[in-house]
């Protein structure tokens, strides 16, 4: 992986009080996800280390909201509810982006796959290598 | 009769129940593609025969306008979830519905139909509304469905 060229992309919330940059290769790996919470929002994943991701504006803007275990910590704006990114359970060491969130996705390939996380317990250890640093 | 349909928004601080008019499987399905509803993920339905209750929490409704400012838009103060857009008419309230945003039963295995509407005028717009959303009462206060 080292080596692989990266694009810093921006994006943010609808009404623009919260924006984001995001490091990615042309060729990206996403998640859709059916857990509880996913489904209601609509997310899709891209998991990032914590290198790989900055909040540009807004961060004071974010409201906090987690459950359950209580690991995740889902972030949204306060102003219209968009989740732009949020720290995963799968993931605490780095970043979940939403793709919806993206400004633009042209020069970008999404594969996106269905991540069962309705079954989160057998299933998450196939995420945590995407938020590793680079050695 | 068909069954009411019955859904919450993540953490449950705004509950919803629709009394379909029709059968299920016959309301519309929609996934609008203006910049709110991609970045909320929404699929959304809406129909003039069907009622919708919408039940929330003292406070709990982070009430949310935009562009034109025309309908109030219902996000759960807590855990951000799109639960409707209404507007206020003569004979009352009128809502679509997010499905997805409250995990109403009833649209599995349907794809939300993608719908476009950049192009209205204002009156168009309203018109549309009218014609197509939900009665709806919206009551803020302690849940009891």
């Amino acid at each position: 992986m080292s080596g692989e060229p990266f694009t810093w992309r921006a994006g943010g919330c609808h009404c623009g009080g919260v924006r984001f940059e995001v490091a990615l290769p042309e060729a990206v790996e996403a998640q859709t996800c059916n857990c509880s919470m996913c489904a209601k929002t609509g997310f899709i994943h891209i998991i990032v280390p914590q290198s790989r991701f900055r909040i540009t504006k807004g961060a004071e803007r974010l409201s906090e909201y987690s459950f359950n275990t209580r690991v995740a910590k889902h972030l949204f704006c306060a102003e219209c509810g968009v989740k732009s990114f949020y720290r995963p359970r799968s993931n605490p060491d780095g970043w979940s982006v939403n793709a919806r969130c993206l400004d633009t996705t042209e020069g970008l390939e999404l594969r996106i796959e269905a991540f069962d996380g309705q079954n989160w317990e057998a299933n998450a250890a196939g995420l945590a290598h995407l938020s590793k640093e680079p050695a | 009769m068909t069954a009411a349909l019955v859904g919450h928004c993540h953490c449950g601080a705004i509950r919803v129940s629709l009394e379909p008019g029709r059968p299920v499987a016959e309301l519309a399905y929609r996934a609008c593609q203006c910049g709110f509803c991609r970045r909320h993920g929404a699929a959304t339905t809406s129909d003039p025969a069907s009622f919708l209750h919408i039940e929330a929490a003292p406070g709990a409704v982070n009430h949310y306008r935009f562009g034109r400012r025309a309908a109030d838009v219902l996000l759960c103060e807590e855990c951000g979830v799109y639960v409707a857009s209404m507007i206020q008419a003569e004979g009352g309230r009128l809502a679509t519905l997010n499905v997805a945003g409250v995990a109403l039963p009833g649209f599995e295995g349907r794809a939300p139909e993608p719908a476009t509407y950049d192009d209205e005028t204002d009156e168009a717009r309203l018109a549309r509304r009218r014609a197509r959303w939900t009665p709806t009462v919206l009551v803020e206060a302690q849940p009891s469905i």
